[in-house]
């Protein structure tokens, strides 16, 4: 059996039985106590803590504290876990309330970053390497400069050596845009490449106005837009992949303050009640 | 702005002596020991005197009984000759390594490590004075604190030992060739007096000595034959008689260059490298004529495809060739020729045991049972799916196209290569933050290199079999761990002279501008920056291991040696 495989068994398996347990005792304890919302709630919340943990390991790398990569896993499952302690301690009703609702919400917010998080972590790489023309994210600007001089050279050759205007002005009017900064991120996210096909239709187009030696300038620049293309792709990819943290961190710090907050709340009213 | 310089002497080679305390009267002394008195002082060049390089590359050690002079295992990059009392070498098997009293190396304590979070410098590149300090570098642990041996009659009564006496050399094979002591020297007596010469001073003195390089090269040859031979597996059932006639008629090859990585990158450069510009040692469809046993470096096995060849593996030290078609031809009376051709990647040193040796010593002493299997009428036919060919084609388990990656880019070399799934990696840098992180807040590789298909090797120290960054390093600052075998820079020691980063056909040592405490440039008395190489030791000081592998969220990169492609294969299929 195959690693990946054989892991996400074990996990699977961990969480089913973790769930099982939860629910079992979740029932007795119901049966037991009207307090019963306080193991689900405390057990939420260490669980929570754990969960926010991970950003605090991966920030001390030089401590033996295992592989980063059990950790996420530890971190994905027990995220699910949550869910069923989630519902469990919130026994399946809607939010009532605007404290409640901003609780939910902000759970809700975190546990659905997390899912597009693991998603996009686990698929998007995939479409990175197979699109091909691997730059690091910090150097795609650099890059970028390079194709748009290159370009708008192209485009002033045309005017210098060529004697026509025809290039250039395609360039100032469709193209300087395109090489300037970074274009179509949606198209990319999602795959679509009617923006690129649009583009290389109009300087197809274009070729009829063109002569011979026109028609080489032409080309080059249809090889520079297929490069800043995919230069495109690998910016809306690679900066989509870190933006979504900046979504799920700081939502997971707000949840912990709220929590918190709830926490307090919760024991600040509770006096008499059983 | 103000800038605040810290100014100090810009580092020259012998400006830090291999021993502080060697001094002109000792020379004077060793000058009148052989072999130095027989040497020709004239042959010597004027920036690299003999007496300067006694002096600066040398230094006496004084050992007490039973005191351990080398360990097998351990790697050193400098050799002995025995000036006065004796010492003995244990024959293999070697002792135990409880007997040997290992340590572990020097890790950093469970404080230091959590320490990290407020003490990592905010600027970059920053050295203490501590670590520049190179009296503590100079003072090896193994003088202050010596292993030693307990209860040496029993350890002679237990192994085979040999005598050496004034006179001997030995270490000059790890010492040269860069690997690792091959056996445990201790001292016999309390007056064991030794002549320690750091690699870079024994190539000096074999540059300019032709007596002493003979008597070197013969020695080596000689002790690397017998060694090696009783390692392989074939000549294990030898008696010392016969070991003896097939040491007499062995030969040896020394192909490529020594120092091949400036030829590398100059055909990298050219977009040039291509199996059929490389060296042949031997041409498939040829007729037999030896065994080759492949003794350091490496070398390409590959098979004629359609009108180029197909790399099917590369072989390191300790791999042969051409032992099942030799096998074959004398247990069939046949008469096939070489099935594969060998070819040289860079510099690969042979031992080639000629066929009639292996016909009339080696063959009859081996069990036919443990002999290759002979080749099948299918296999002579050009059939690839047999067991032993497909155990043969590494390119089946990984992919040709990776093979020929691996191969193309010498990444073969690698023991600790970082390799980079491509379609697990999200480009998140978490593990560039992390060496930096375990590095004072200086990331110790790139997160980019070479691309093959998923596979990214990325440009960081791959800790290589044959570390060519070693060769032409001044002062030894560039060395091998000495437990774990990683390529390390000692910073206190290192001249900045960017030799080993030049050598590094993998871009994987980088120079750098070093700051004090402060933050501010380190300059010479000439105002000029104070340079030193920098790279990966593989998070040698801290306890985890290294932090990149480590800190990766998904799995993405492993640090891989490049020489068990069953353990490559796994990964890429897990």
């Amino acid at each position: 059996m195959r690693g990946f495989l054989r892991r996400r068994i074990l996990w699977t398996s961990l969480l089913g039985a973790a769930s099982v347990t939860l629910v079992s005792v979740f029932t007795l304890w119901e049966g037991a106590t009207t307090r019963a919302a306080y193991l689900t709630g405390w057990l939420l919340f260490g669980v929570m803590v754990l969960l926010t943990g991970y950003n605090w390991f991966k920030k001390i790398p030089y401590l033996p504290l295992g592989r980063s990569e059990v950790w996420l896993e530890f971190h994905l499952y027990a995220g699910v876990f949550t869910g069923l302690l989630f519902l469990l301690h919130v026994r399946g009703r809607w939010p009532t309330g605007w404290f409640e609702i901003l609780l939910a919400g902000l759970y809700a917010v975190v546990m659905g970053s997390g899912i597009l998080g693991i998603i996009i972590s686990r698929g998007w790489p995939k479409r990175l390497t197979a699109r091909g023309g691997e730059v690091p994210f910090e150097r795609i600007p650099l890059v970028r400069r390079a194709l748009c001089e290159q370009a708008e050279a192209l485009a002033l050759k045309s005017v210098a050596e060529l004697k026509s205007a025809t290039i250039a002005e395609f360039y100032a009017r469709r193209l300087q845009s395109f090489f300037a900064g970074p274009q179509n991120f949606l198209s990319h996210l999602v795959e679509v490449r009617l923006p690129l096909n649009e583009l290389l239709n109009d300087l197809n187009d274009l070729n009829r106005f063109l002569n011979e030696s026109e028609r080489k300038v032409s080309a080059q620049l249809v090889e520079l837009v297929r490069k800043k293309d995919g230069l495109d792709y690998q910016h809306a990819l690679q900066l989509t992949l870190r933006l979504w943290l900046f979504i799920h961190i700081p939502i997971t710090y707000s949840l912990m303050l709220w929590s918190i907050a709830h926490v307090v709340l919760v024991y600040g009213f509770s006096a008499g009640a059983r | 702005m103000d800038t605040v310089h810290f100014v100090i002497d810009k580092p020259q080679r012998w400006d830090s002596q291999f021993d502080p305390e060697m001094t002109e009267a000792e020379v004077k002394r060793l000058m009148e020991i052989r072999p130095f008195s027989e040497m020709d002082q004239g042959k010597f060049s004027k920036r690299t005197p003999l007496t300067g390089i006694l002096l600066n590359d040398a230094r006496i050690r004084r050992f007490k009984n039973g005191e351990i002079i080398v360990r097998a295992g351990d790697y050193g990059s400098s050799a002995f000759l025995l000036l006065s009392g004796h010492a003995r070498v244990v024959l293999n098997p070697g002792l135990p390594a409880k007997v040997l009293g290992r340590r572990k190396s020097q890790n950093k304590t469970l404080f230091q490590i959590v320490a990290q979070l407020w003490t990592n410098p905010r600027d970059p590149e920053v050295r203490t004075t501590e670590e520049l300090d190179d009296s503590s570098a100079f003072q090896p642990v193994g003088r202050r604190m010596g292993v030693f041996l307990q209860d040496v009659p029993r350890i002679l009564d237990e192994h085979n030992t040999a005598t050496m006496s004034p006179g001997d050399f030995f270490g000059e094979i790890a010492a040269l060739s860069r690997a690792a002591r091959t056996s445990t020297i201790f001292a016999v007596g309390d007056e064991t007096e030794l002549l320690e010469i750091r690699w870079q001073g024994l190539r000096d003195l074999m540059r300019f000595d032709d007596h002493l390089r003979h008597h070197i090269d013969r020695i080596y040859r000689e002790r690397t034959l017998a060694t090696h031979l009783r390692e392989v597996p074939i000549f294990r059932r030898l008696d010392d008689q016969q070991l003896k006639r097939v040491i007499e008629q062995t030969q040896f090859g020394t192909y490529g260059d020594y120092e091949w990585s400036g030829d590398y990158k100059r055909l990298a450069r050219e977009g040039t490298r291509s199996p059929e510009k490389e060296t042949i040692i031997a041409q498939e469809g040829d007729y037999p004529n030896g065994v080759v046993l492949i003794r350091s470096g490496f070398a390409r096995l590959s098979q004629k495809f359609g009108h180029g060849h197909r790399t099917l593996n590369y072989l390191g030290a300790g791999c042969e060739f051409g032992l099942r078609e030799i096998a074959h031809n004398w247990t069939r009376k046949d008469s096939v020729p070489f099935q594969h051709s060998l070819r040289v990647i860079g510099y690969t040193h042979v031992i080639i045991v000629p066929t009639a040796v292996m016909e009339d010593i080696v063959l009859p002493s081996v069990p036919r049972e443990e002999l290759p299997e002979p080749f099948t009428p299918e296999e002579l036919g050009g059939a690839t799916n047999s067991a032993t060919q497909l155990k043969l084609d590494a390119g089946a388990k990984i992919g040709p196209q990776l093979m020929e990656f691996l191969t193309e880019n010498r990444f073969f070399n690698g023991r600790s290569t970082m390799v980079i799934d491509l379609e697990r990696c999200t480009r998140c840098d978490d593990c560039v933050r992390a060496c930096a992180s375990s590095n004072e807040n200086n990331p110790r590789f790139l997160r980019h290199g070479q691309i093959n298909g998923r596979i990214m090797v990325a440009n960081s120290c791959m800790h290589c079999a044959d570390p060519v960054c070693l060769i032409g390093c001044p002062t030894g600052a560039i060395h091998r761990g000495e437990i774990g075998g990683e390529v390390v820079v000692n910073q206190a020691t290192c001249v900045g002279c960017s030799i080993c980063a030049n050598n590094c056909p993998y871009e994987a040592i980088r120079m750098v501008e070093i700051r004090d405490d402060e933050g501010a440039f380190m300059v010479d008395k000439d105002m000029r920056p104070i340079a030193k190489a920098t790279k990966c030791d593989l998070c040698s000081d801290q306890i985890g291991g290294p932090a990149c592998e480590r800190s990766c969220p998904h799995g993405a990169m492993r640090r891989m040696d490049m020489n068990n492609l069953d353990a490559f294969a796994r990964w890429l299929n897990r």
